[in-house]
């Protein structure tokens, strides 16, 4: 067994044995593991670079690419606001300004959306959104606007 | 129409049928320098073809025809995408342009 390998068994065995069937918080050591475990083993694809640099036009065209599937949890400002269910789902959808979620490489960000997070609610959105539209969205993740600036997803009544 | 002007050759017409989630035809050749319009057609949604790199995009609303005109610059694969969301495979929605001499 290759040590990659081998992380990868001791990682997939730590995360089941913490894996419950109830949809309770996660503990803090819980998220520790996780999330360390989908920084340094899961989520792949670290050093492939942007290919878009992040022009303004560039962002705006992530802004509108995030808009037809992701704002339903992420919200229009990916820091979840309006979107109902928030508080109810568990592994918690995270802030997309969080520092958990900014440490990512931009490479990991398009994996991430490539690929999603099995088994967090995150799904993967290869086909549904092309490459050149997952890049510009990784552009606007480094650059999201202002919690609750951008009011509420329309799909919601408000 | 200018009366008197010798008459000039029209750009060709290239017609493309969009519908979710193909492009037909899903692949053009066309000549560096020569003018072409590109003629989009959805038989159903809303759709667009934009190719970034030549800086063409056309959209086309929910059952219409829309159409640009263009003259490649540069030869090579350029591959244009739908560039109006469509639903579940609207990032499989391909059409690849081969620019040739």
């Amino acid at each position: 067994m290759t040590p990659r390998r081998a992380i990868v068994v001791v990682a997939a065995a730590a995360i089941l044995a913490l894996a419950g069937c109830k949809a309770t918080p996660p503990s803090a050591f819980e998220t520790w593991v996780v999330t360390a475990a989908k920084h340094h083993v899961f989520v792949g694809n670290r050093s492939q670079q942007n290919p878009f640099p992040a022009t303004p036009e560039v962002i705006a065209e992530g802004k509108e690419a995030f808009s037809h599937y992701c704002v339903a949890c992420h919200g229009l400002d990916g820091q979840n606001t309006g979107v109902p269910f928030v508080g109810h789902i568990s592994p918690p959808i995270p802030s997309l300004a969080s520092p958990d979620v900014q440490r990512y490489a931009d490479g990991q960000l398009k994996w991430v959306i490539d690929n999603g997070i099995w088994p967090s609610g995150m799904p993967g959105s290869k086909g549904t959104l092309s490459d050149e539209e997952i890049w510009t969205i990784v552009a606007f993740l480094r650059h999201l606007p202002p919690a609750g600036s951008q009011g509420e997803p329309e799909m919601y009544p408000h | 129409m200018v009366y008197g002007a010798a008459p000039e050759a029209q750009p060709r017409r290239i017609e493309i049928t969009a519908k979710r989630f193909s492009f037909d035809p899903g692949e053009l050749t066309l000549k560096r320098g020569e003018p072409v319009v590109l003629v989009l057609k959805s038989v159903d949604v809303a759709h667009g073809l934009r190719f970034r790199e030549l800086g063409v995009d056309v959209k086309v609303g929910k059952g219409a025809e829309s159409e640009v005109e263009f003259t490649p610059g540069k030869t090579g694969d350029f591959v244009g995408h739908c560039s109006v969301f469509c639903g579940g495979g609207h990032g499989s929605m391909k059409l690849t342009l081969h620019v040739v001499e």
